[in-house]
């Protein structure tokens, strides 16, 4: 087998494994809830109703075309003219493919080429063309190739090797989708923007080293707020000192595990931090019978708790009947209003006509 | 009558924003009494806030259980503002805002009042007033709902009137002819704008597509229920309200300050001459009332916050700025990846939905919708 050979022959597999995955990649964007006429690649150059039928009929061709590779690669199916017919079905798509990408950076040059689905989102660059030439002219060298046979020796099978890794690797240099994909690996959202339930922050502090030491002050399983700013949520609960209202103040860091946690303890009645020197005087050596034995309890408690504003529709979603959408909507509503009210009065912003 | 007190411009008041202790204080309420029910409780986080991460000398470190290192916070951390308060706003610095029925109106002299109650401005040689249109104050009509901006330097001497300017924001539900109906989010009616005929060529150069689905933003003239469009107020998304761009991923830590663009919002339910800001990102699991009722997500991402949280919102055209609890959550205008240019154009869209005294007080023209901003969280 010459080199040129075994190049032709790669082609086959590498051609196959490149539609099946541009096929994969772009099906899960066009399936996504919303995404689907949303437009990728060409598809964005059509009306928007146009988008989603187009993007289907390029998945299904694609997957047509990749299976057809497979199959009449070998001498068994569709030898000579069916497989001649995919391989240059094959050619003509990525000959169309690439014109259409040339239009694309000329009428949408913010557009991505839509290739690889969510991945290609990047614009339309000389790369992303090259790779498109490349994949046609390796379709057209495929046109007129013998049945693919096992290599006859391991020497050959190398060869083969050999040749598909240097593919793989030039196809990689023009694949911006490479760099995203790998970015999307590595990629970790900061904390200001994770999402993470209160439940689970709560869940968190009860196994902390702070809820140990200061669980003994607290007075109620369930917490009398919980708020979030930034990377930190705040947990308060109500308790005492030294025979004084008290609130025993969490603020646990976001994080999934071992997060930081820092404490205070306010005087329920002045606002002031009590001393450190008090509160260790107030801490019972052995947590409080404040429902702390049953931590599955208190955890649904403190989401209860955490549901308290809302806690009109949550109370009307327990209820046998079912409430309507607009009742729970206006439930919400003049809870928030109230809450705003509230706050602006005790921040002395308004005052009430 | 005017529907709030003539002081309650933004920084002299947010100037005590320390904590709701001290307003309570002036108020004559102990700390107890404030957190008697969990709306009062909202506003006493600042105080808890502080007193967990508030400096205190010969701290055991068992108060924290990881302190910090090198004295480097941890991401996120509240920033030490003191020195920030330190330098707060002259509260004779920022207008401050009035609102109420025009009585009387003369060259010199405004009366606005409700009922028998009125009360009187005098108007600044070179006031003005927006009534669709800028013209002389004198060129008013009795009956019109104003909303007045107050000089810093009087407390009864206005500079600016806006009459029965009204804006409506939100996503286009039906169209028939030059009549638009707009959801303005779940928790608020849905409103009608209709475009006048003469103004309906320059929405559109900003508006192209007024079909449902699109998002609208259109300043006008309040008519009882009904908006008369006239100014639009941004130039329109390309995309519908429900195909929102993917928002771009972010590494490494959200700055302190983010630069974007400061809108305003007609009260609506909320009482007039509130001092507050709508803001993009609430925590889901506070229970924003929009939230709860299936708001959309938005295209940007902005740190996380809870109702009660403070920003500072700096005004970058004026250079003025002042401290602003956050009172609501902006669903509509996190749909919005806009620019606001009145100053340059705004490196990201929407990061604030103030209140119209709080725009005004910053120093915002309602008539043009937006100035370019910079908040700071954990002021």
């Amino acid at each position: 087998m010459t080199v040129l050979e075994a190049i032709r022959e790669v082609q086959i597999p590498l051609l196959a494994a490149m539609l099946l995955g541009g096929c994969t990649a772009k099906l899960a964007r066009t399936l996504r809830p919303g995404a689907g006429d949303k437009g990728a690649g060409p598809t964005v150059l059509f009306p928007m109703r146009m988008r989603l039928p187009l993007a289907l009929t390029m998945c299904a061709v694609e997957a047509g075309l990749a299976l057809g590779l497979i199959l009449t690669a070998g001498s068994r199916i569709g030898a000579g003219a069916p497989a001649t017919c995919v391989r240059l079905g094959t050619f003509l798509l990525f000959l169309v493919a690439t014109s259409a990408l040339i239009e694309l950076r000329q009428t949408r040059p913010d557009a991505g080429c839509g290739c690889f689905g969510d991945f290609s989102t990047a614009p339309v660059s000389g790369r992303t063309l090259a790779r498109s030439v490349l994949l046609a002219i390796a379709a057209l060298a495929t046109l007129g190739l013998r049945p693919i046979e096992p290599p006859a020796s391991a020497g050959a099978a190398l060869e083969l090797i050999i040749v598909l890794c240097v593919e793989l690797v030039v196809i990689g240099i023009l694949s911006p989708e490479v760099g995203e994909g790998l970015i999307r690996l590595g990629y970790s959202e900061p904390c200001e923007l994770r999402y993470i339930p209160a439940a689970r922050t709560v869940a968190a502090l009860r196994r902390s080293k702070a809820w140990r030491r200061y669980s003994g002050l607290v007075s109620s399983g369930t917490p009398s707020d919980v708020w979030r700013e930034l990377c930190w949520r705040y947990v308060v609960y109500p308790g005492s000192v030294q025979g004084r209202r008290a609130e025993i103040v969490f603020a646990v860091f976001l994080q999934h595990r071992r997060p930081a946690v820092h404490v205070a303890v306010v005087d329920a009645a002045t606002g002031l931090p009590f001393s450190p020197g008090a509160v260790e005087a107030g801490t019972p050596a052995q947590p409080s019978p404040g429902g702390m034995s049953q931590p599955s309890a208190d955890l649904a408690a403190a989401s209860a708790a955490i549901a308290g504003p809302r806690a009109q529709p949550t109370a009307a979603q327990s209820t046998p009947t079912a409430p309507t959408a607009a009742s729970v909507v206006q439930a919400a509503r003049t809870a928030h209003l109230a809450r705003v009210r509230d706050l602006l009065l005790s921040m002395n912003l308004y005052a009430a006509p | 009558m005017p529907s709030g007190p003539a002081g309650y411009a933004c920084c002299d008041r947010c100037a005590t924003l320390t904590g709701p202790a001290e307003a309570g204080a002036r108020q004559g309420l102990t700390a107890g009494d404030m957190v008697a029910g969990p709306s009062a409780a909202v506003a006493r986080r600042r105080v808890l806030k502080a007193a967990v991460f508030a400096p205190r000398s010969g701290q055991d470190a068992s108060w924290s259980t990881r302190p910090q290192q090198n004295g480097h916070r941890q991401p996120g951390e509240p920033a030490d503002t003191s020195h920030e308060r330190a330098t707060f706003a002259d509260p004779g610095r920022l207008p401050r805002t009035v609102f109420g029925i025009i009585q009387d109106v003369s060259p010199h002299v405004l009366v606005l009042g409700e009922g028998p109650r009125e009360q009187r401005f005098t108007l600044t040689p070179n006031a003005v007033a927006w009534r669709g249109a800028q013209l002389e104050p004198a060129a008013l009509h009795q009956g019109d709902r104003a909303v007045v901006r107050l000089t810093p330097s009087g407390r009864q001497v206005a500079d600016r009137i806006w009459a029965n300017i009204g804006r409506v924001t939100g996503v286009i539900l039906e169209r028939s002819g030059g009549t638009l109906v707009v959801d303005e989010g779940a928790t608020r009616a849905p409103q009608v704008v209709r475009l006048q005929p003469r103004s309906v060529g320059r929405i559109q150069v900003r508006f192209p597509t007024l079909e449902p689905g699109y998002l609208v933003d259109i300043i006008g003239l309040r008519t009882g229920t009904e908006l008369i469009g006239m100014i639009p107020a941004t130039s329109q998304p390309g995309y519908p309200a429900g195909r929102l761009p993917e928002p771009p991923l972010i590494s490494g830590h959200v700055p302190d300050s983010i630069s974007g663009s400061a809108t305003w919002h007609e009260p609506r339910d909320e009482p007039p001459g509130v001092l507050g800001v709508a803001y993009p990102a609430l925590d889901p699991g506070t229970g924003c009332a929009e939230d709860m009722a299936g708001a959309r997500p938005g295209s940007s991402r902005m740190p996380y916050l809870a109702l009660g949280s403070v920003l500072r919102v700096r005004n970058d055209c004026t250079d003025t700025d002042c401290l602003v609890p956050v009172t609501g959550c902006a669903t509509i205008a996190r749909l919005f990846n806009d620019r606001c240019v009145t100053c340059g154009t705004s490196p990201r869209g929407r990061v604030a939905d103030l209140t119209m005294a709080s725009f005004i007080a910053l120093g915002g023209e309602l008539e043009r919708g937006c100035f370019n901003a910079t908040i700071t969280i954990g002021a």
